[in-house]
This record gives structure tokens, sequence and C-alpha cells, in this order.
């Protein structure tokens, strides 16, 4: 940001070099004319030339007007392609206007049009083409070079007025002046080259560090990913530990006091027929014991919200959480009580409402949704409908295929039809002698 | 791009577009044209005394005739010019105008001139104007005399009034050596025989004191022989000619015929010579009374054309004074208009017969029958010239090609002429050497 300052520095002293050189070398060539007619000294000078000069007070004035036109167009900001050349190229197309004014003495403007075009083109864009041509332009624009096509008065001419050492002076300054400008020039293009060469080796720097940063992350990944599967072998590993205690527990517990009061019992059948009775009652107990410790283990499989709730405030939290969540407004009508299910036909039911809501927004895009859940004599009839795309060629997934074998296996029945959104219909049998209501 | 920058660029562009018009508007004076409104002005640039050098106190008559009736033809057109300006200072407040951008529109141009203002720039190429005006005939001038506005065959001035050269004879001496007076057609030969009779010590104070001729030059004699000394556009110089030989030996034989004296023209004045050529103005302005009592009250002279040579005619030089428009006028159809007025226009250029010492570069005008009487009202009546002398004299007039360096090539001819005839070397080898010298320089402009 500071060098860029500098540049804009270094550019605006150029800029006040060359509009003195232009104006000091129009008035040296206003005085000279001048000088010719106020000392009745203009055949000489028509004599000297090949064509006649401009009137003396308009090389001063037009040539600044030009200047200032020219300095305008270097203000124009944000310009690009085709506007860039057009710019360029009438920035040149003045600047050998000026020239012509004074006797293509003096060409360093071009310089100056360079140093303000190049910041303005990308490197990658052309800066080079653009360079070398507004540089051959530098070099063509050269009085003996254009003295072949064209008169022109030297400036030479218009000092002939002058004694020789006022003339020495003239140019002199004029000389130095010039000289300054490609000096000037010269620093800028150094400067110009310095803060491009440091913004490159910004660039790599940052570069270096993106790259070192990626390959850690791709490192973390691998990393991540192992720990994934990790986590995942150990979870099962635990949960089959866990599956194996409560088997051995439970039911290893249970089966080894059958097994052993069954063996037990089989010895004393005959011995003491009573004892033995007595024997299978205990028996009895323990097998229902560990019928009570499985089915606290299943229950420890057992969904959350089942865990925590009954059924009815289960489904309705699911939905409104679903709601919240997916922003689909989902309908729920329950018209029966739902409390007489054992806990496989609850499991079941909360499995069928999730799933078929799961299914409707995943992929039936669906942001409506009607949940009913109705009793028909002894028949409890889910149903699942929403407004989404459907499904014409139904392929049955895990999904369906799953809830439709559960179901079957509970004795109840599943339909479905994918034609206008689609529709879930699950009938389960009600078994315990519930009352309809 | 942003809003901001949009609205920027575009208010540059706006100001860049308003600034170059300006430029190219008055760079090209294009504002001139606006300037004075409805009323066209166009400037004259004129000198108030005589091309001719004669003080005769005509200053500006024809030129204000010639404003007069073109401001009549176009009455929405004013004719301006500045008064005051001498002939001597002309070139110089020409090239001042020049300079400070101010040209006259349409401006005398004096011969001198001619090349070197058309080499610049500063002449508008006539070409179109004499090919579109159906009004515009050149075969109306004499051809020598339209030929004189041409530089490397373009043209760029038309002629406004003109002289040629004619031989003064003194018929005093003539008479007394018993002498007839040359006929029309006379050459060299009868000029030599003249000169070599008339050159003698008349007082016997073994002084020679009668002379044959002053002031025929190298380029009379070429003249008259038939030289053609360059090319076209002038990159190349015959002086190694035949014609050129014969006429340099001439010019040696007439300067030993003299005896090594040197003849100024104030001799003539005197009445020692029998020959001096001399401008048709000068006829004019010395023929005429009161002014002919002062310079040549001791004798009696006539005007006839020059000598030709063995090669070539009785054929002199021509002087003319010419009208040219600036190249960069913004009222260039009034400029012609006027300049018509000036040259072309039977009744203004009758008035160089009564206002200027020169002929009108008309045919028609000049062999008119008005031409004599006004030419007789200004004789003394000891002789009239012939018309025909006059006419015939334009007529034939050589004009030499001009081009760049002309002037140069010139003056560096008459320094070899005048060398070779001062040395005693051969003419002939001494031409070819010179022909040499000369042409490189013209190839290279290396002047």
């Amino acid at each position: 940001m500071n060098e860029n300052r500098i540049l804009n520095h270094i550019l605006r002293v150029m800029k006040n070099l060359n509009f003195l050189i232009i104006l000091y070398t129009s008035v040296m060539i206003f005085c000279g004319l001048q000088g010719y007619i106020q000392e009745n000294t203009a055949m000489n000078f028509l004599a000297q030339v090949n064509t006649l000069p401009e009137a003396p007070w308009k090389i001063p004035v037009l040539t600044i007007c030009l200047f200032g036109c020219c300095v305008l167009l270097m203000n124009m900001e944000n310009i690009q392609g085709r506007g860039l050349v057009l710019k360029v190229c009438l920035e040149l197309g003045i600047a050998v206007w000026i020239s012509s004014f004074l006797g293509f003495s003096y060409t360093g403007m071009i310089l100056l049009i360079l140093a303000d075009t190049i910041r303005y083109i990308p490197r990658t864009k052309g800066q080079i083409p653009f360079a070398v041509i507004i540089g051959l332009f530098y070099l063509l624009i050269d009085y003996d070079l254009i003295t072949i096509c064209r008169d022109i008065i030297p400036l030479d001419a218009y000092l002939a007025y002058y004694q020789k050492d006022v003339t020495a002076v003239w140019l002199g300054i004029r000389n130095v002046a010039s000289s300054l400008n490609v000096l000037v020039f010269i620093i800028y293009m150094i400067m110009l080259v310095r803060v491009q060469m440091n913004e490159k080796e910004r660039i790599m720097v940052l570069n270096e560090r993106l790259d070192a940063l990626y390959s850690d992350l791709l490192d973390a990944n691998v990393q991540l990913e192992e720990y994934a599967r990790e986590s995942v072998k150990m979870a099962e590993t635990k949960e089959r530990n866990r599956l194996a205690r409560e088997i051995h527990d439970t039911i290893g517990h249970a089966l080894t006091g059958i097994i052993t009061g069954i063996d037990a019992c089989m010895a004393l059948m005959d011995v003491a027929p009573e004892v033995a009775k007595k024997q299978l009652g205990a028996i009895g107990e323990v097998a229902r014991q560990g019928m009570t410790d499985v089915r606290r283990s299943v229950r420890a499989l057992r969904p959350d919200a089942l865990e925590k709730f009954d059924l009815e405030n289960a489904l309705s939290r699911t939905i409104n959480d679903m709601c919240t969540a997916t922003n689909a407004e989902i309908e729920y009508q329950c018209d029966t009580r739902l409390d007489c299910f054992t806990e496989d036909e609850e499991d079941m039911i909360y499995r069928i409402v999730q799933e078929s809501i799961t299914n409707a927004i995943r992929h039936g895009h669906a942001n409506y949704i009607r949940v009913l859940i109705g009793r028909t004599g002894d028949t409890l009839q889910i149903s699942v409908k929403d407004n989404g795309i459907g499904c014409k060629d139904i392929k049955e997934g895990f999904g369906l295929h799953h809830m439709k074998e559960r179901l079957e296996m509970l004795g109840g029945s599943l339909r479905y039809n994918g034609k206008e959104g689609f529709e879930v219909e699950a009938c389960i049998p009600i078994r315990r002698g519930m009352e309809e209501v | 791009m942003d809003k901001f920058s949009r609205r920027k660029n575009v208010i540059i562009g706006v100001l860049c577009a308003i600034i170059l018009i300006f430029t190219t508007v008055i760079q090209s004076d294009m504002y001139k044209r606006t300037a004075w409104g409805t009323k066209h002005v166009i400037t004259v640039g004129a000198f108030s005394d005589s091309y001719w050098e004669v003080q005769n106190g005509y200053s500006y008559y024809i030129l204000n005739d010639a404003i007069q009736r073109f401001e009549e033809q176009y009455p929405n057109v004013k004719v301006r010019f500045e008064s005051g300006i001498m002939k001597e200072d002309y070139s110089e407040w020409l090239a001042e105008k020049m300079l400070s951008g101010d040209t006259p529109d349409v401006f005398f141009v004096l011969p001198d001139d001619f090349n070197g203002l058309a080499e610049l720039g500063a002449l508008k190429d006539l070409s179109d104007f004499t090919a579109d005006d159906s009004t515009f005939d050149d075969g109306q001038f004499y051809d020598s005399a339209y030929a004189y506005g041409q530089l490397e065959g373009v043209q760029f001035a038309l002629p406004y009034e003109c002289a040629p050269k004619l031989m003064f004879v003194n018929k005093s001496i003539l008479d007394r050596e018993d002498i007839a007076m040359p006929e029309k057609d006379w050459t060299w030969n009868d000029f030599y025989e003249i000169c070599s009779k008339v050159t003698k010590d008349t007082d016997g104070d073994g002084e020679i004191d009668q002379f044959g001729e002053v002031g025929y030059s190298w380029r009379d004699a070429f003249t008259s022989n038939g030289v053609e000394l360059f090319n076209q556009d002038g990159t190349q110089c015959y002086l190694a000619g035949e014609n050129t030989k014969k006429a340099v030996t001439f010019m040696d034989r007439l300067e030993e015929c003299s005896g090594g004296v040197n003849v100024g023209s104030r001799d003539f004045d005197k009445g020692n010579v029998a020959f001096q050529p001399m401008s048709f103005s000068e006829y004019r302005a010395y023929k005429s009374y009161p002014l002919s009592v002062k310079k040549y009250s001791g004798f009696e002279w006539e005007c006839i054309p020059m000598p030709s040579g063995p090669n070539g005619d009785n054929v002199s030089s021509l002087d003319t004074l010419m009208v040219a428009m600036n190249r960069n006028t913004k009222n260039a159809k009034y400029a012609w208009e006027f300049m018509k007025i000036l040259t072309y226009d039977k009744a203004i250029q009758s008035e160089i017969f009564k206002y200027s010492e020169g002929a009108s570069v008309l045919k028609s005008v000049t062999d008119s029958d008005k031409a004599p009487q006004e030419l007789g009202q200004h004789i003394d009546g000891s002789g009239i010239l012939d018309q025909q002398i006059l006419s015939d004299a334009i007529e034939n007039a050589a004009v030499a090609p001009r081009f760049r360096n002309y002037d140069y090539a010139v003056a560096e001819i008459d320094r070899a002429i005048n060398e070779i005839i001062a040395g005693q070397s051969n003419i002939g080898t001494e031409l070819i050497i010179w022909d040499r010298s000369i042409n490189r320089k013209l190839k290279n402009s290396g002047w």
C-alpha cells in the first residue's frame, strides 16, 4: 500500500515535470517567433524552414490545452479491455499532436503515458506487448524520421533568433529537465518492478503456508477417519460385550438355574414327586425372573423417547420436533388411546410413524404431512400421507421392507401408494382385549 | 466498475472531447470564418508603390477599382487591405503576417519570393479552381505569364502584370556611326558587329569612351539561344550543352569587345552606350514626359526585341508580378473570385496601361486597340513602341521551369559563367566541370 503511494508520487512528479518542459519549450518557441516579428527578420526565419509555423500565441495555448486533456484522460478510473486500448491510443495521439507543435523536439510525454498505463494492466494480460508498442512509439517519434514524410520546423529554427549563448542556456535547461524526466521514469519502473516482485514473494509465501496447512488437514482427515472406524468398532465391541454380559447374566443365569433345577427334578421325580413339584415351581420362578431380566435388557435397547415417555407423548413430541426441525407442516390426529400395546408394538408404531415422516421429507420433499391414527374394531390403523413428489415406481427399500416384516411378525399388514404424494397405511391387530372407547 | 468511477469517467470524457474540439477549431482557424457573422471579409496584401519602382502617384488605383467591382458583385463580402506598405518592405511584411498567422487571403507575390512561398506551402494550389471554374480560361493569358505562377507544374499564382525584357537602342549613336536600326529579327552577329563598330575612343584621349552594350547577361544570351538549363522538376542541369557553349562563347567575345573596360548603366544614361537590355516597364516609365527629360535627355532611343542566337529566337525573359491565395484561407471561393477580378477582368487589366508601367497579362487587353492609345498618352512622340513587338515579346518570353532550390542553382550558374569568362581556360571543358558539380548539388539538394 505504502509502495503504491510512492508510485503515485513519482507519477505526479513526472506529470509536473512534463508540464513544465512543454510549457517551457512552447514559451521558448513563442518568444522566438515574436522576436523574429518584432525585429523584422521574419524573412530570415522563413528562409530556414520548409513549412509555415502556427501563429505564435497558439503554440503555448494549444499545447497546454492538449496536455491538460492528456492528464485528464490519465485520471480515468477502472478502464479495461477495449476502453483501455482506446484511452492509450488517444493519449498517444495527443502526445504526438503536442510534439508536432514543438517541432518533435520533445517526446518524453510518451514515457509518462507508458508509466501511467503499465500500472493498470495486469501482468498476465499483455503488460509486455503494451509496453513494447508504446516504447516503439517513443522510438519512432523522432524528428529526423518524421521529416521523411512531413515538413517540420526544427526547434533550432525557432531558437536561431536568440544569440548563441542564450540559446545554450535555453536548451541546457530544457535538456536537463528532459533527462530528469527519463531518470524519474527509470526510478518509477524500478519501483514498479520492486512492488510487483514483493507482491509475488508475498503470494508465494502465502501459497507455501497454504500448502502446508492443506497437507496437515489431509493428515488430520485420515486420522479422523481411522478414529471414527475405531470408535465404531469399539462401540460394537462394547455393545457385544454388554450383550454377552446381559445374556450371560440374565438368560445364562436363568437357564443355568433352570437346567440345574430340571436335573434335580428328574432325579427327584420318582423319589419325591412332591419335592419335585415344589422344585418345578421354583424353576418356574427362576424362568420368570429370567424373563423379567430379558425384558429389562431389551428395554435398555429401546428408543429414547419411548424410554422416557409413553407412546402418545413420544409420538407428539417427535412430530413437534420434526415440525420445527424441517419447516414441514405436520398434522397429527389420534382418535384412540395408545396405552394398550406391548413394548414391541409400541416400538413398531413409533418406528412406522417416524420412518414414514422421515421418508416423506427426505425422498418426497413434502411440506405437508398428515398423520392419522385410528381404530376400527380390533385393528389399529395408521395412515401417513404427504403432498410430496410421490413415487411412481416403488422399489421396496430397507426401510419399507423392514417395516413390513416386523408388522407381519405382529400379525399386521402394510400398504403404500406413491401416485399422489406418498401414502403409507399400516394395520395392527389389538390383542390384549381392550375395550373400544 | 462502480457507479462513481463511471460517472467520473464520463465527465472526463466529455471534458476531453470539448478540449479536443476547441484545439482543432483554434488550430485550423475555423473560428475566423464565423467571427465576422454574416458578412464575409477577405483581406488583401498589397504594396503602395509600383512594382516597377517608379513613383507614379497611382498607388492602389487599380486595387481600389477592383475592390469596388468585386463588392458590387458580392455585396455580402468586404475586402480589406493594409495600406502604406512599401514594395521594399513588402516581403518582410508578408513574412511577418505569415508568422503571426494573419496571412491575407489574397496577396501579391513578387517573383523573387514566389519559389520560397510556394515551397513553404503558403500558397494555395489553384489547379482545382482553374479546372472547375467554367468562366475561367487560362488560354486568355499569355502562356509565358501564366506559366510564371507554376512551381514543379503546379499553378500557385495568377499573373497580374508583366514586363518583358527589351533591347534599348541609343539611336543617336547609331545615326552618328551611320548604322541602320536593326530589324526586329536581328541576330547575335548583327549585335556583335554593331558593338564592335561603335566601341571606340571618340574624343582621342586614348581611352575608349563609347561602348557597344551594357547589362547584356548570360541569361539574355541563354534565353535567346534556346538553352533549356534545367529539366522540369529541377533534378538535372544541362550546362554543358552545345547551345550553352555557344552562348558563353558569345558572351566572352562581347566582353573582349569592350576592351576590358567596366561599363556601367550610367554610361548608357550619359549616351555613351549603344545597347542596354531593359524591362518594358522602364520604357513606359522613362519614355513618358516629364521623366524622360530627367533621365535620357541627350539622345534619342528606341526599343527593339533582343537579338537571336544561332539556335534560338528573338526571345527574352519576362518579369511578372503575381497574385496568390493563402493556402489556409477560409474564404477560398471569394478569394478566387477576387483574384479573377484582379487578373482576369479586362476592365481592371486595361487599367494597368493607365496606372502602372507593366503590360497586361491578358492577350486581348495588350493586343487591343485601346492599349496603344493609353501608351501614346504618355509618350512624347519620339517614336511609338510597335504594339506587335510588345505582344510578341511577352508571348515568346521564355519561362524557365521553377523548382525548389532554383534560386540557389541560378546563383551557382551565375558564379560559374562569371568565372569562366574571367578565366582563360577552355570554355567547353570548364562548362563540363561546372555541369558535373551543379548536377551533384541538385541531386543531393546540397546547397
